[in-house]
């Protein structure tokens, strides 16, 4: 029920990618106009911005050992296609889409990752290694396991993830507070020690 | 306030967001060089608008080229419709010299060759002018010797009869007759 709730937020309350504050005028938008104009070395300070981002995209889905040959993929890809981005306000969710795809494609060619169940994860003990909470959040809906990991592991707060990713910040605020309820209640805190 | 410092790290601090965000952080990315490949080549955004100006001109072109040889093919046809017209006035001229009683037969027929080339003419703009020759030509039929006379007999019993239709027709409409008959004889 939470994860269709959650997919509906991430699907329906996408903000409008063509609405930046006209008074800040976005560093992206430079940039991408300047690398297909030719300036390929404008390129790094893209990958520089946005490399977090799709490093928690895809730490929140593939395994940890693959993010990041996976991150250097889909900047290669990004470069090669840049040109077939329409708007350049819009390269964030863009190219969050690109590594969300690819983490599906990871998946399909190699089914053999071993998948934390809820039971396991129960059954560990309280105090937890960062990788032990990583599995946790992993087993969590995408919308929050994307979220969880860009908050706590890359360090971004809410509004700046509603402006990488493009989702509205009810959106994320949204995704934040019951990822984190299911969080507590995986790592055994639990609904009653909360209020 | 603990809402707060889990949207955005403002207001109270929560101890448990903390220390996930201690904990996690140590998964954080660690900044790497982005290696490119030799020979990588970005591909520059195509624009259509080129190809769409060279195919507007094409399409002006064969437009205009459409439209000037319409118009030049029918000047060329009214000169043709022209000279067909006046060989054919020439020829119903010389068959009035040869058959003056002829000449009300000859007057009617040839406006009615010049509506006909007029009315193929405008039906077929691009088609040559040769058919219009052919059929004018072939309207002709080759008659043998015993036809020709034949002809020439019915033709002369027409420019009788129409000689004598004259004759009466004149009569008719001239002033009341004078007695022509007044030098002859009484009958009985």
């Amino acid at each position: 029920m939470l994860e269709a709730e959650a997919t509906a937020d991430m699907l329906l309350m996408t903000q409008p990618l063509t609405a930046p504050d006209p008074v800040e005028q976005p560093v992206e938008v430079i940039l991408v106009r300047a690398v297909l104009a030719g300036e390929h070395d404008r390129f790094a300070r893209l990958y520089e911005m946005y490399a977090p981002l799709v490093h928690g995209i895809l730490l929140a889905r593939v395994p940890r050992d693959e993010v990041d040959d996976l991150v250097q993929d889909i900047f290669l890809h990004a470069m090669r296609k840049l040109h077939t981005l329409r708007e350049a306000a819009a390269f964030g969710p863009w190219i969050a889409m690109i590594a969300r795809n690819r983490a599906m494609d990871f998946h399909r060619s190699s089914r053999d990752t071993v998948e934390v169940t809820e039971q396991t994860a129960v059954t560990n003990p309280p105090s937890r290694t960062a990788r032990e909470i990583l599995d946790l959040i992993r087993s969590l809906p995408d919308a929050y396991r994307e979220t969880l990991v860009l908050r706590f592991v890359e360090g971004m707060t809410g509004p700046e993830i509603a402006r990488r990713t493009g989702l509205t910040s009810a959106s994320v605020r949204v995704n934040l507070h019951r990822g984190v309820k299911m969080l507590r209640e995986k790592m055994g805190i639990g609904a009653a020690a909360r209020p | 306030m603990k809402d707060n410092y889990l949207w955005d790290r403002s207001g109270e601090g929560d101890a448990e967001i903390e220390e996930l965000e201690n904990l996690l952080g140590t998964l954080r990315y660690q900044p790497q060089p982005l290696e490119i490949p030799a020979g990588f080549q970005v591909a520059r955004r195509r624009t259509f608008f080129p190809a769409l100006a060279i195919a507007a001109a094409i399409a002006l072109v064969a437009a205009g080229l459409g439209l000037w040889l319409n118009f030049s093919r029918r000047p060329a046809q009214r000169n043709e419709v022209k000279r067909i017209t006046e060989t054919d006035q020439k020829r119903t001229v010389e068959r009035q010299s040869e058959n003056k009683p002829d000449n009300r037969l000859a007057r009617t027929s040839a406006p009615k060759k010049i509506r006909k080339a007029r009315s193929t003419g405008a039906r077929n703009l691009f088609a040559s002018n040769r058919t219009h020759r052919h059929r004018i030509e072939t309207a002709k039929p080759q008659l043998s010797p015993a036809e020709i006379a034949e002809k020439e007999q019915v033709l002369t019993a027409l420019r009788l009869v129409s000689a004598k239709l004259n004759l009466a027709q004149r009569r008719t409409q001239s002033a009341p007759s004078l007695n022509l008959i007044h030098n002859q004889h009484k009958i009985g």
